[in-house]
């Protein structure tokens, strides 16, 4: 994880909108994973406890796929004006 | 009200069926020890609370996601290190690291070489104990270091953040309310996928 300081992670303040920069940072923090394994890494996690993490993890991640792909099919448009009467 | 009026019947010494014969109801009143207790169960409790605030706004909030796409000019590039910010070059900004954690916030002047010039906390502020793990107390010490800074001829600052706790976020506000013009924010944060074996979990 070491990489150029001020290059990487770094969010520039626009319009001295320092909540906006600090949000984008945040979010950009939280999508990476990097808050959420900065966490689980403050306190040891037992061999149990991270068995039923992945577990849930995978399931989760297989429920979630499944489910969008459910979505997409419903909501699929295969029409010249894919919503009649809505422009 | 019903359970007041049986209670005050009980402590009166009357007899339930007194009770009974004004409410119905009363049947169904359990009166084993467990039950009277308003804390049924101790995660619900937890769960109940509000979630102590991280300076972590943002993190799940799906509509950046939207506004990061068509702002390019948010993010550094290779020539940021010599991009002019009030006459000064980037990479010779004056920075300012702030590590928070849950219990306190440091905030530290240092030069671009990384030489400390001030250095502040909450606890030196004068707030003690639990207080000093408020953002209220990070955006006091900031307006503080802020403002001495200021008057050493310092305006134009980059800022480095380090760690989670309420002052993540309110000591950059601070910064900012005490006059400095805040040029980017990094985070700084150590985070390792492979780290040392971390102390055993807390008990609650």
């Amino acid at each position: 994880m070491r990489h150029v300081s001020f290059i990487a992670r770094t969010v520039f303040v626009q319009n001295n909108d320092v909540e906006a920069a600090c949000r984008v940072l945040n979010r950009i923090l939280g999508r990476e994973g990097i808050l959420e394994q900065y966490r689980r890494t403050r306190y040891y996690e037992k061999p149990f406890q991270v068995r039923r993490r992945v577990n849930y993890e995978r399931c989760k991640a297989l429920y979630d796929e499944d489910m969008n792909r459910k979505i997409e099919f419903v909501l699929r448009k295969n029409r010249v004006d894919p919503f009649p009467g809505c422009s | 009200m019903m359970i007041k009026q049986l209670f005050t019947t009980f402590r009166n010494g009357s007899s339930i069926s007194e009770a009974v014969c004004c409410n119905l109801q009363v049947r169904f009143l359990h009166k084993s020890a467990p039950s009277m207790r308003d804390v049924v169960d101790r995660k619900e409790m937890l769960r109940s609370l509000p979630k102590p605030d991280e300076g972590t706004t943002g993190e799940k909030a799906e509509e950046m996601d939207l506004l990061m796409k068509d702002k390019l000019l948010l993010f550094p590039t290779k020539d940021t290190p010599n991009q002019l910010f009030n006459g000064i070059r980037f990479k010779d900004l004056p920075i300012f690291n702030i590590r928070s954690s849950p219990n306190n916030t440091i905030i530290t002047l240092t030069n671009s070489k990384g030489i400390p010039e001030l250095i502040r906390s909450c606890g030196v502020e004068g707030f003690k104990n639990a207080r000093k793990g408020t953002n209220i107390a990070a955006q006091a010490t900031a307006i503080t270091i802020g403002t001495k800074a200021f008057n050493k001829g310092i305006k134009t600052v980059r800022v480095r953040v380090k760690g989670i706790g309420p002052g993540r976020m309110s000591s950059i506000k601070g910064l900012q309310m005490s006059g400095l013009q805040i040029v980017s924010i990094t985070d700084n944060t150590p985070v390792s996928w492979n780290p040392p074996r971390p102390r055993k979990q807390r008990r609650l």
